[in-house]
């Protein structure tokens, strides 16, 4: 039977009710070690082309650059670490939603129906402390697919287990 | 006309050797287009080459054609297609064989096309396109008309045994709308030149740099300086021939643009059937393209100050992950506007654009302002350069722009969300509106960056299959609520999104 009932909406679901679940903490190590990688990798660099180049106006700006380098380091740990609180994530019956963020904070919906499939991956680093990444995609833009960083790998697996189930229409 | 049988695998007519050669060497020139010209240059300026004589040359170019067309021959004799229940069969490949399975309901355009050397020996091409990758792509070089149509309308029946019944019931074909040549050659003229004369620019630069090491031994600049020979010190000479450069600009952009509207959508025409829209066009590239509603994502109607006088709309129809290059033949130019309003309801048959129309807050004018306030200062940097000391003149340019860039860009930026569908009006000098289904999205974000979260202002994205769209700044408890009720839409209905 056809209903076409006028909806409320203050009765809707709110997503400002939404009880998230952070991402595992030992995430934030991986996060740290990878960042650290990266900023040591441009500071030999960054030495490197010191001691390979002879120009005085390049020894003069040297230490400038290398002084806005590190405070940029600095500042991105520090939001990073601040960012890290904001990763989290709820699973309700009908979608999955991922927020994260401090400056740029964005809360992203993607509805169950909508899944076209689940991926599981699993960085070197990330085997090592027993976490996963689990990656939605839908066949909306690319940019807007969900990928959850930081997961356990047990949560992951049920996780993609719970949604594969329920898209594929077995549940 | 007598239905054709598609059921036993078959071959497309034999003249396709000749469009699967054409093709072919087509790609092999553009690939090895530099090349050639590289060994041209150089063997015309000394003879290091020695061996190459004129008959050498012929015997090798002789061959490269005999090797091309001996793969035509062979890809010919091994592409062979049939329709089997309600899937589409084809096999292909000389030595690598590989059979694709295609469902008919997973299709997702089929169109018939048509370049000048099909016109000329009377075959189309017909192109079977799924929701999938570029790659998933499959493209029937050579049918005659005939067959191709039954074989489209084949493909987009139900059940092969419908096919009988169906012919026997008169479809329902009216054409609904004919770009004449006024209206078209109006639409050229009222295009953004400056596209064009982009276009025109890039390519200039490209051949230039291209042949710029021959241009440079024929001594042209030299000749082209003591032809012209500005003198220094007279200011009206050297405005003068800027004023006659920037006149030939504008006039070479124009022509591009009018050369290209008439072009890509000569005979412009829309077909109405039962339940699908046709569109026909184009001159050297004849296609014809059937589009079904249930598969189309979004619609963009574009439109601008001058062309909304004229009476000038277009309406580009988004589908989901139409290959990028595919993209630009879904559009129809020289809309009137309710014929646009017909052809959208004939689409999203419940839309009526009637509802209330909600703007983003007025934080909006001032990011906007922001941003161009930052690219305005930027540009002041190579003014100083090239300026001088004059260069703050150019900042009473950059504010007048700035001013109504911010004024027009906020007046346009409005939404409406109803039952069915989500409208979002933006736009500066073009004024753009996209409209979706609510039950065709794919994903939600609610977006707020550091500053906004203190004035609780965020922005909604919305992603459909094409496209991605946005409520630009709205209050915090607007932007949670649409978000709240979009997804209630989506996951309420069990509709699926094509």
């Amino acid at each position: 039977m056809f209903t076409n009932q006028q909806i409320n909406l203050d009765t809707l679901p709110s997503i400002d009710d939404v009880d998230f679940k952070p991402i595992s903490k030992q995430y934030l190590s991986i996060i740290i070690l990878n960042r650290s990688l990266v900023f040591t990798l441009v500071i030999i660099a960054l030495f490197v082309a010191k001691s390979m180049v002879n120009d005085v106006n390049f020894r003069m700006l040297f230490w400038y650059v290398f002084g806005a380098f590190v405070l940029f380091a600095i500042l991105n740990l520090v939001f990073t670490i601040l960012a890290f609180k904001t990763r989290k994530y709820a699973i309700r019956e009908q979608d999955v939603i991922y927020t994260k963020g401090v400056l740029v904070n964005s809360i992203a919906a993607v509805p169950i129906s909508r899944i076209q499939h689940i991926e599981i991956s699993r960085s070197w680093l990330a085997r090592k402390f027993n976490l996963a990444t689990l990656n939605i995609f839908t066949a909306g833009e690319a940019g807007i697919d969900l990928s959850i960083e930081g997961l356990n790998y047990s949560e992951a697996k049920k996780i993609n287990d719970f949604l594969s189930k329920k898209v594929n229409g077995t549940d | 006309m007598e239905p054709i049988d598609f059921s036993q695998p078959a071959r497309q007519s034999p003249k396709g050797i000749l469009i699967i050669f054409a093709l072919n060497t087509y790609k092999f020139i553009t690939r090895f287009f530099v090349l050639i010209l590289a060994l041209g240059l150089s063997l015309s300026k000394k003879e290091s080459f020695s061996f190459l004589t004129t008959t050498n040359i012929t015997l090798i170019i002789l061959g490269i054609f005999l090797v091309i067309l001996v793969f035509a021959v062979l890809k010919y004799l091994n592409f062979k297609f049939h329709l089997e229940k309600d899937e589409f069969h084809l096999s292909t490949g000389i030595i690598n064989k590989e059979a694709t399975i295609l469902p008919k309901s997973k299709i997702q355009n089929v169109y018939i096309k048509q370049n000048f050397i099909q016109q000329l020996i009377n075959v189309v091409s017909l192109t079977i396109e799924t929701a999938g990758d570029d790659k998933a792509e499959i493209e029937i070089n050579a049918l005659d008309r005939h067959t191709a149509l039954e074989l489209k309308d084949q493909l987009f029946s139900k059940k092969q045994a419908e096919v009988a019944s169906l012919d026997e019931t008169p479809k329902e074909r009216t054409v609904y709308f004919k770009a004449s040549i006024s209206r078209l050659f109006l639409e050229g003229i009222s295009q953004n030149h400056i596209k064009s004369l982009l276009v025109i620019v890039s390519f200039v630069v490209g051949l230039y740099s291209e042949f710029e090491k021959y241009l440079q031994e024929l001594g042209i600049a030299d000749r082209l300086k003591s032809t012209i020979n500005i003198e220094t010190g007279s200011i009206l000479n050297f405005l003068l021939a800027n004023l006659f450069l920037v006149a030939i600009g504008i006039l070479g952009s124009m022509l591009f643009s009018v050369l290209q509207t008439f072009v890509s959508n000569f005979n412009l025409e829309v077909v109405e059937n039962d339940d699908t829209i046709e569109i026909n066009k184009g001159l050297f590239n004849k296609m014809s393209l059937i589009l079904t509603p249930v598969k189309i994502q979004n619609l963009v109607i574009k439109t601008n100050r001058l062309k909304a006088y004229l009476g000038l709309h277009t309406l580009s129809i988004k589908q989901a992950m139409v290959n990028k290059k595919q993209q630009k033949h879904f559009k129809i130019v020289a809309l009137e506007k309710h014929q646009v309003a017909h052809l959208v309801q004939k689409i999203f048959s419940e839309y009526d654009g009637l509802g209330e129309n909600h703007k983003p807050e007025a934080y909006y004018k001032r990011v906007l302002m922001l941003r161009s306030m930052f690219i305005g200062a930027l540009i002041n940097i190579p003014a100083y350069f090239i300026l001088g000391d004059y260069f703050w003149l150019i900042n009473l340019l950059i504010i007048t722009w700035i001013v109504l860039f911010v004024h027009y860009t906020y007046k346009n930026a409005s939404f409406q969300i109803t039952d069915e569908y989500l409208t979002i009006n933006s736009g500066f000098i073009d004024r753009v509106r996209n409209i979706s289904e609510l039950h065709k999205i794919q994903s939600v974000v609610l977006k707020q960056t550091i500053f906004q979260k203190q004035r609780h202002i965020a922005s909604v994205y919305i992603a459909t299959a094409s496209n991605t769209v946005r409520i630009p700044y709205i209050t915090e408890e607007n932007a949670s609520s649409i978000y709240d009720y979009l997804l209630f839409k989506v996951e309420s209905q069990d509709r699926n999104w094509m």
